[in-house]
């Protein structure tokens, strides 16, 4: 799980995600922000200031864990108020404070209950609250939904994005779901093997991957190989034309209908197989199996990737 | 069991289920009710069917001079084991859970040895040793041989919460600003407490009804409840020994009543 | 119910517990004698009279341990500074304490002047140390069942009691080994007969078994059992208590179980003891003590009430009806006797 050579420039109020199949060292990364690890060598700075030698409670941040880490034995107010408590602000405003960060997160009216008692996603909410609370400048999520169901998943990703553009906080966020990663980031770092692979906006990292594990990583990608240059080329950038005009000619062997869109494989006539999607309104039936096709694109869309 | 159809007229398998229960609540307690029996009859032998029911020995047992002494000491050894166990095997096993100790599993095991030995071993190598340095039989000494024995149970039922503790719980805590001491105060403390409380229980009536051990260790004038009531067997065998079967079987159920209240065995953490 | 008198009794004891830390200390300048004793009506006319006379007089204390095992615990002590100054058993464990050096071969009239007093029984080659009192170990009896007095020790073969007979696990138990030696004594050709002991024991079976003789007691009190080995102690205890029980003394002889006393070699406080073993077989302690407990007194001088002395032994003659085992001998076959007896009772 080790991280090599990792360099991060994160803007203020920036939301930035780490993103990476599990092992990358994503969550290592994130870990040393916190304070829970150590880096061998290099350095953690928050505005300026070194905060590598400080310990994990002298850091004054906020985070967010995919398991909640809410404590049990206290009640949702309680939670929320710990980390006020921890830095001796004065009662009646810990009260106020609590009650507008519950407001926040549409818990108000659930003070008294234990984690226990709520359901994933007001769990998820508490823990929110419980480090928004103390208004750190960095908040730090580790797959903070990554237990959630898919439904309630989608929800709490608009809610967060929203919240965090409001408040203002960096927010570091730890995910392997390259989907939400795409959503709800300013910037993405796509890590594999304890490296940073490329760092970039969620549309620069999904049309101009830099590696092939990138573009592998994130969507659907064809791979091609030119005179010994690879080059990415996204489904949605080839064309489905007739077999005269094509630059590649073959037959489709699947088709997947997703709603929006269908998405082909088709087996092009020197034997490579290529994934083509093809938005439609429904004005036009999609092609069946079997079905001969012509292929095409333009070559800037064709991204050579590094080797 | 559940997919066949409800209206069943005979389900031998849950008749089987609920044989075999009550047959272990009924091995459970009948030697409680027989051993109620005695102390409420009043022939000093048993005898089927009981021909009367008198408190004299339990009478007897509270009038005694020597039983209320034997059992005032046990509780009071009882409850310094219960204090101490909880501090030893308490800070133990979080050392061995926590402490990234060389050797671990071999400290886990050496902590769990005095379990591993015959109690009236550990009695007699520890009656031998104290005598060995010139301490003679001290009361504490008595409290020490029965934490030796205690602290196991602790350490085992703390080390099962720590088992299941969620670590994040203590980060989260300290990202909010709480210091390692505030972390272990605020947050571990609270989470391992049902772990530690239950050990604590066991350690109680380890000691309580603790006989191997004290065995050689009890001194003239200052016996536990158990030895004196074993030595009251080998002259007088008449229901005040019954009586003070239910008297000690009562005690240590109002502890472990008033713990559980106290302190919520069962509370929030999976045991 | 439990009245309030006693209920602060039992308060009181929690001082007592407090105390507990520091008496060794308080008394540093007065000699403290230590001794083992036995439990029950004894222990509390010894705690409640006999002792607190004897510390008054002697300006000692006494500490009494009435805990078993005694002698584990005086095996485990240093032997010149022993846990017991004086050493009370019975006779059996003597031999044991003896073959390991842990207690005197002898206590005579030089050391404790009582002792010309004592029948010879006391004193006998079979004993190690002084005999202070003895019971005589014969046979209970249901008074209610239809049985004739026994009169022989074979009475307790009678079919008819097949499975209503009582006896000892001998392992564990001296009255039921010196039970065992008697039967080689009736059904062979003496006390050391073991062959014939076994035989005759296999033909006891079924039989009732139990560890201690205060078990044995109960087994007769409630009628499990018919007829049993007991001592004269055991039954004569419930004298005026209006049960169903009676002593019998066989013909052939009763075996004798005596309450030894002796002293530790590495006593520290060597004359209190034997000031102690004189003290104890006064007549008058001796007197008291017979009458509480139905023990027969070894001081010949003793004058027990009618109503005792109609019972124990308490003369030349009657005396004259005790044997007493070799406990030398049987204590260095033990082993094997416990292997073979644990059989022969298991099947």
């Amino acid at each position: 799980m080790a991280v090599d050579g990792v360099t991060l420039d994160i803007a203020a109020g920036e939301f930035f995600s780490l993103l990476g199949p599990s092992g990358c060292g994503k969550t290592t990364s994130l870990r040393m922000i916190a304070g829970f690890e150590l880096p061998d060598s290099g350095r953690v700075h928050v505005g300026g200031r070194d905060i590598t030698d400080l310990p994990v409670h002298r850091r004054d941040m906020g985070m967010v864990f995919q398991s909640y880490a809410l404590f049990p034995h206290r009640t949702v107010a309680e939670n929320v108020a710990f980390g006020l408590r921890m830095r001796e602000v004065p009662r009646p405003e810990i009260g106020r404070r609590v009650k507008a960060a519950l407001a926040q997160v549409a818990l108000t009216g659930l003070e008294e209950r234990r984690p226990g008692q709520l359901s994933g996603g007001q769990q998820q909410r508490v823990a929110l609250a419980r480090a928004l609370v103390v208004e750190p400048p960095v908040l730090l999520c580790d797959e903070p939904l990554g237990a959630l169901d898919r439904k309630l998943r989608q929800q709490m990703q608009f809610e967060l994005k929203e919240l965090q553009k409001r408040l203002g906080v960096t927010l570091v966020f730890v995910t392997h779901d390259q989907e939400e990663a795409l959503a709800m980031s300013d910037r993405i770092a796509v890590m594999n093997r304890g490296r940073v692979e490329q760092v970039g906006a969620p549309t620069e990292i999904y049309e101009r991957p830099r590696t092939r594990f990138v573009a592998d990583f994130i969507g659907e990608i064809n791979i091609l190989e030119e005179a010994g240059q690879a080059r990415a080329l996204r489904p949605e950038k080839i064309r489905l034309v007739s077999v005269s005009d094509a630059r590649v000619a073959g037959t489709v062997e699947t088709a997947n209908f997703l709603g929006g869109s269908t998405l082909y494989r088709v087996r092009a006539a020197d034997g490579r197989s290529l994934l083509v999607r093809e938005t439609h309104a429904g004005e036009r039936a999609p092609r069946g199996t079997g079905d001969a096709v012509g292929l095409t694109w333009n070559d800037s869309d064709a991204v050579k990737l590094e080797s | 069991m559940s997919a066949l159809p409800n209206k069943q007229p005979f389900d031998a398998g849950r008749a089987a289920y609920l044989a075999l229960n009550v047959a272990l609540l009924f091995f459970l307690l009948a030697p409680i009710v027989i051993v109620l029996v005695f102390a409420l009859n009043p022939t000093p032998y048993i005898s089927f069917p009981p021909v009367g029911v008198s408190l004299r020995w339990f009478d007897k047992f509270f009038g005694s001079a020597e039983f209320m002494n034997a059992l005032w000491l046990s509780l009071w050894v009882a409850g310094c084991v219960l204090v101490l166990s909880i501090l030893i095997g308490g800070a133990s096993a979080l050392a061995l859970a926590r402490g990234n100790l060389p050797g671990r599993a071999f400290l886990t095991a050496f902590f769990m040895s005095p379990l591993m030995l015959p109690a009236i071993l550990t009695g007699l190598a520890l009656f031998q040793s104290y005598l060995l340095i010139g301490i003679g039989r001290p009361v504490w000494g008595l409290i020490m041989a029965h934490t030796l024995v205690a602290v196991p149970y602790v350490i085992r039922t703390t080390l099962a919460v720590l088992h299941n503790f969620d670590r994040r719980i203590e980060e989260a805590a300290a990202v909010l600003g709480a210091s390692p001491v505030r972390v272990f105060f605020e947050v571990t403390l609270p989470l391992i407490r049902p772990g530690v409380f239950a050990g604590g229980v066991f350690a109680f009536i380890v000691s309580f009804d603790q006989f191997p051990v004290s065995l050689f260790l009890v001194v003239p004038k200052g016996e536990t409840l158990p030895v004196v009531l074993f030595n009251y067997m080998k002259f007088d065998l008449d229901g005040a020994i019954a009586a003070a079967s239910m008297v000690s079987i009562l005690l240590a159920l109002s502890v472990v009543l008033v713990l559980e209240r106290l302190i919520g065995l069962k509370a929030y953490v999976k045991l | 119910m439990i009245s309030r008198r006693k209920a602060l009794r039992a308060g009181a004891g929690l001082a007592a517990v407090g105390a507990l830390g520091a008496p060794a200390i308080a008394h540093a300048e007065t000699a403290t004698l230590k001794i083992t004793t036995w439990g029950g009506k004894w222990g509390d006319i010894m705690k409640a009279t006999v002792l607190p006379a004897f510390e008054k007089e002697f300006k000692c204390t006494v500490s009494a341990d009435q805990a078993f095992p005694f002698m584990p615990k005086l095996q485990t002590s240093s032997k010149t500074d022993p846990l017991y100054d004086v050493f009370h058993t019975n006779s059996n464990e003597q031999w044991s304490a003896l073959t390991e050096g842990l207690v005197m071969p002898k206590i005579t009239a030089k050391e404790v002047p009582n002792v010309a007093d004592v029948y010879p029984y006391a004193v006998s080659d079979k004993i190690v140390g002084v005999t202070i009192f003895t019971s005589a170990i014969g046979l209970g009896y249901r008074t209610d069942k239809g049985l004739t007095k026994p009169t022989s020790w074979k009475d307790l073969a009678d079919p008819k009691l097949a499975g209503a007979r009582g006896g000892y696990l001998i392992p564990v138990n001296s009255l039921g080994q010196a039970h065992l030696m008697m039967l080689g004594k009736i059904y062979g050709k003496g006390l050391t007969d073991l062959d014939a002991a076994y035989k005759a024991l296999e033909q006891l079976k079924p039989i009732k078994l139990v560890d201690f003789t205060g078990q044995m007691e109960k087994m007769l009190l409630s009628g499990e059992v018919s007829e049993g080995v007991i001592h004269d102690s055991g039954v004569y205890r419930y004298d005026g208590q209006n049960q169903a029980v009676d002593f019998a003394s066989p013909s052939e002889g009763v075996l004798s179980l005596e309450q030894v006393l002796n002293v530790t070699p590495g006593s520290k406080l060597r004359e209190l003891a034997f000031g102690y073993i004189d003290y104890m077989l006064r007549p008058d302690v001796q007197k008291m003590l017979a009458e509480a407990v139905w023990y027969s007194p070894a001081n010949k001088k003793v004058k027990l009430d009618a109503k005792y002395d109609a019972k124990l032994l308490t003369t030349e003659a009657k005396v004259a009806t005790l044997i007493q085992p070799d406990w030398k001998w049987y204590n260095e076959r033990k082993d094997d006797i416990d292997a073979r007896v644990t059989k022969i009772l298991k099947s």
